[in-house]
């Protein structure tokens, strides 16, 4: 095996045209279309934004933590142990600071200048449009959010956010303090039912797009370098297929046949090559992005043990996949139309695995179909990877992956012609 | 030694080699003659073991080997038609590559290698790419390729198409010197009659998948004895000549070959003469005239109406 091993990748590294297509083509594709379109999925927006927030509190925290503990006394049913501790709680998470503190977080503040200032000053600044808008934290509000939260007594205060026009600049302002009063009712909801949730500063949303919790940004040029070491991968499965064709038409296979070595060391020659190949291809991609344009500056040493794992995972299914291929054109009496048909295939698996056309443009339904090609589950699950770093979102597709290749695998050997009576 | 049995081939239902018998006793060389198409190669491939046939049988030392074809090939070497090697790697890559595969022990590959090298005379351009060799340099390495694991049996279907003399002749020498220094029994397939009748001790002649004659060389000359070939040079031809010729008492072929006409014709004392008065009636001026020894070629018309080349 090792010997078909080592004439396969001579032959590829002898072609320096495919060579050069299958390294520096993705490499290439990389660059222009992450300098032709960026922003596609809305990073860089934070820095086209400045916006101008002014803050009016006139909630006194301290007179508001005083009236809910009197108010605790005398209503509730807690004991002085209970009340305590309540209040203990209260104070490590007071909401109001808590909004206080994500306004002026260093996420926000690339993007966001909070300004204490008066009531009165504030609205002039913004009727003047000197401000984008005022956010206005009422007098008692954490009284009244204190108690609406613990004792479910309806709040009449709520918070006023003033604005002079209805601009995109004022729909972020608002989203963002909406998604952070979202994102605490949340976290008090999941206390009350029991839950112990801790939830970081740097864990609050941070008004960029796709906003989640626990998320770092992902941008165009990621994606482009996922999708395009994906695709290029995929192609390289033809590219073996292809070269079996090559194989069969000169003849080569036939002299290989007469040799009596093992039919499947050839099959399995071509796969171990293909899963070198995919394997170095995609490594290539992602570690050549990375160093021209940074891809991956942002990230530490974690996100590469992800991209790693999956890389792997995709290059041994994409192997398989090629040991299906191999074996179908030693059957096919047309080798050319095995080109045909392959291309074809992986044309199609790049569009719905999103390849082409960046997944969250497609349609629900062509984005589940997607995610069950390798590529689209690869390029799902990278996408995911770099968002969360977390290493439970690689299990299933690792899994995934692996059935695929025990399947891909089995079919090929399946397929193969015996004794070499190719077509 | 190799013998194949009642061999047949349907494709679709058209049959292309039919039934067809030959055998090879150990340090012959055989010949396999007949024009393109007659099925030489699918017989060869059915031989080779690379394609099973429709029925029929291919015995090795009178063991089939259709079932298990293991035995037949290890000591089988095939030379196709084609160029069956890889175009980007050096002859020497190309060589190692099938050697190993072909599980010649690494302490006598390298030496095998250079020594097959040595018999093609290539020793010198080992380590050129293939793509850079000419058409014979390409015929010799596929010659070698087949000669690595030192074969018992050698078959060479058309080793010499479509290449220049000089290389012609040294693949012919070299398939002789296997044979006669080596031992290496040689099947050998051509449409070129003069490379079977200079290598050949046996041959067999197929036409439409069948075997038509076989025998030694004289043997099938003999076929023959009783006719003259002639070879007649008219200053034109023309069909009611040509038709005039054929209606002369014990002409039984007649064949145009470029400005020269084949006849064969019974041995009778006045074909010279009636060949001359048809040619004076049709105002046809005869040239050049020749009386020839049979060869295989003239047998092969005689037998099918049509030349090798046809």
């Amino acid at each position: 095996m090792w010997t078909f091993l080592i004439k396969d990748l001579l032959l590829f590294w002898r072609d320096r045209k495919e060579v050069a297509i299958i390294i520096l083509l993705p490499l290439a594709l990389v660059v222009i279309l992450s300098l032709v379109m960026p922003g596609m999925f809305g990073e860089g927006s934070e820095e086209e934004y400045d916006l101008d927030l002014a803050l009016v509190k006139e909630d006194d925290q301290e007179r508001s933590l005083e009236l809910f503990e009197d108010h605790l006394r005398q209503t509730s049913d807690l004991s002085n142990n209970e009340i305590e501790e309540l209040l203990i709680g209260v104070r490590a998470h007071l909401p109001v600071e808590g909004l206080i503190e994500y306004l002026n977080s260093p996420e926000l503040a690339e993007w966001v200048s909070v300004e204490a200032m008066e009531k009165e000053t504030a609205q002039a600044e913004v009727e003047q449009g000197n401000l984008d808008g005022a956010l206005i934290i009422p007098e008692d509000y954490s009284f009244q959010l204190l108690a609406d939260m613990y004792l479910n007594e309806p709040t009449e205060q709520a918070l006023s956010f003033q604005a002079d026009d209805q601009t995109m600049e004022v729909e972020i302002l608002s989203n963002v303090i909406q998604s952070y009063l979202d994102h605490m009712n949340l976290h008090h909801a999941i206390s009350s039912a029991g839950g112990e949730v801790e939830v970081p500063s740097e864990a609050l949303p941070q008004g960029q797009v796709e906003n989640v919790e626990g998320q770092q940004s992902f941008s165009m040029d990621q994606y482009f370098t996922i999708s395009m070491g994906a695709l290029f991968v995929l192609f390289l499965a033809a590219t073996v297929a292809t070269r079996t064709g090559i194989e069969k038409r000169e003849n080569t296979f036939k002299r290989i046949v007469l040799t009596n070595s093992p039919p499947l060391y050839y099959l399995f020659g071509k796969t171990m090559g293909t899963f070198i190949l995919a394997w170095c291809q995609m490594m290539l991609i992602l570690i050549g992005s990375h160093l021209i344009l940074g891809v991956f500056s942002d990230h530490d040493i974690t996100v590469w043990v992800g991209l790693i794992l999956m890389a792997t995972m995709y290059a041994l299914a994409i192997a398989a996949i090629s040991a299906v291929m191999t074996s179908v054109m030693l059957r096919l009496k047309n080798s050319e139309t095995g080109d045909g048909i392959f291309m074809m295939v992986i044309m199609v698996f790049g569009v719905i695995g999103g390849n082409f056309v960046p997944i969250y443009l497609l349609p629900n339904w062509l984005q589940q179909i997607g995610e069950m090609t390798p590529n689209g589950l690869v390029l799902a699950t990278l996408i995911e990877w770099i968002q969360y770093e977390d290493f439970s979102i690689l299990v299933m597709p690792t899994v995934i992956l692996m059935i695929i290749v025990i399947v891909s695998l089995f079919i090929g050997v399946k397929l193969y012609p015996k004794r070499g009576d190719v077509s | 030694m190799l013998e194949t049995v009642q061999l047949t081939k349907a494709f679709k239902g058209k049959t292309v080699v039919d039934e067809v018998d030959l055998y090879l006793d150990q340090g012959e060389s055989v010949g396999l003659l007949g024009p393109n198409g007659a099925g030489k190669s699918t017989t060869i491939s059915m031989i080779s073991s690379l394609l099973k046939p429709t029925s029929g049988d291919v015995k090795l030392n009178q063991k089939s080997t259709i079932k298990n074809p293991v035995d037949l090939r290890k000591v089988l070497g095939v030379v196709p038609q084609e160029i069956a090697l890889y175009e980007e790697l050096s002859a020497y890559e190309n060589l190692k590559f099938f050697g190993r595969i072909y599980r010649v022990p690494k302490s006598e590959l390298e030496s095998r290698i250079q020594d097959t090298l040595e018999i093609v005379g290539l020793k010198e351009r080992q380590k050129d790419l293939i793509k850079t060799f000419s058409g014979g340099m390409k015929r010799r390495v596929n010659i070698a390729t087949a000669l690595l694991h030192n074969p018992k049996i050698l078959i060479l279907d058309e080793p010499t198409v479509g290449i220049d003399p000089q290389s012609r002749n040294y693949i012919l020498e070299m398939v002789r010197q296997l044979n006669e220094q080596k031992g290496t029994t040689v099947l050998y397939t051509s449409h070129y009659m003069e490379e079977v009748e200079q290598l050949c001790n046996r041959v067999y002649i197929m036409d439409h998948g069948k075997v038509i004659a076989k025998g030694t060389k004289s043997e099938l000359l003999s076929i023959l004895s009783n006719e003259d070939t002639i070879s007649v040079q008219p200053n034109r031809i023309d069909e009611e000549f040509l038709a005039a010729v054929k209606k002369i008492e014990g002409v039984r072929k007649v064949e145009v070959s470029g400005e020269e006409i084949n006849i064969i014709a019974k041995k009778v004392s006045n074909i010279v003469s009636e060949l001359v008065n048809v040619g004076e009636r049709h105002q046809v001026q005869i040239l050049n005239f020749q009386m020839e020894n049979p060869s295989l070629e003239n047998v092969f018309l005689h037998l099918t109406g049509r030349t090798l080349r046809d």
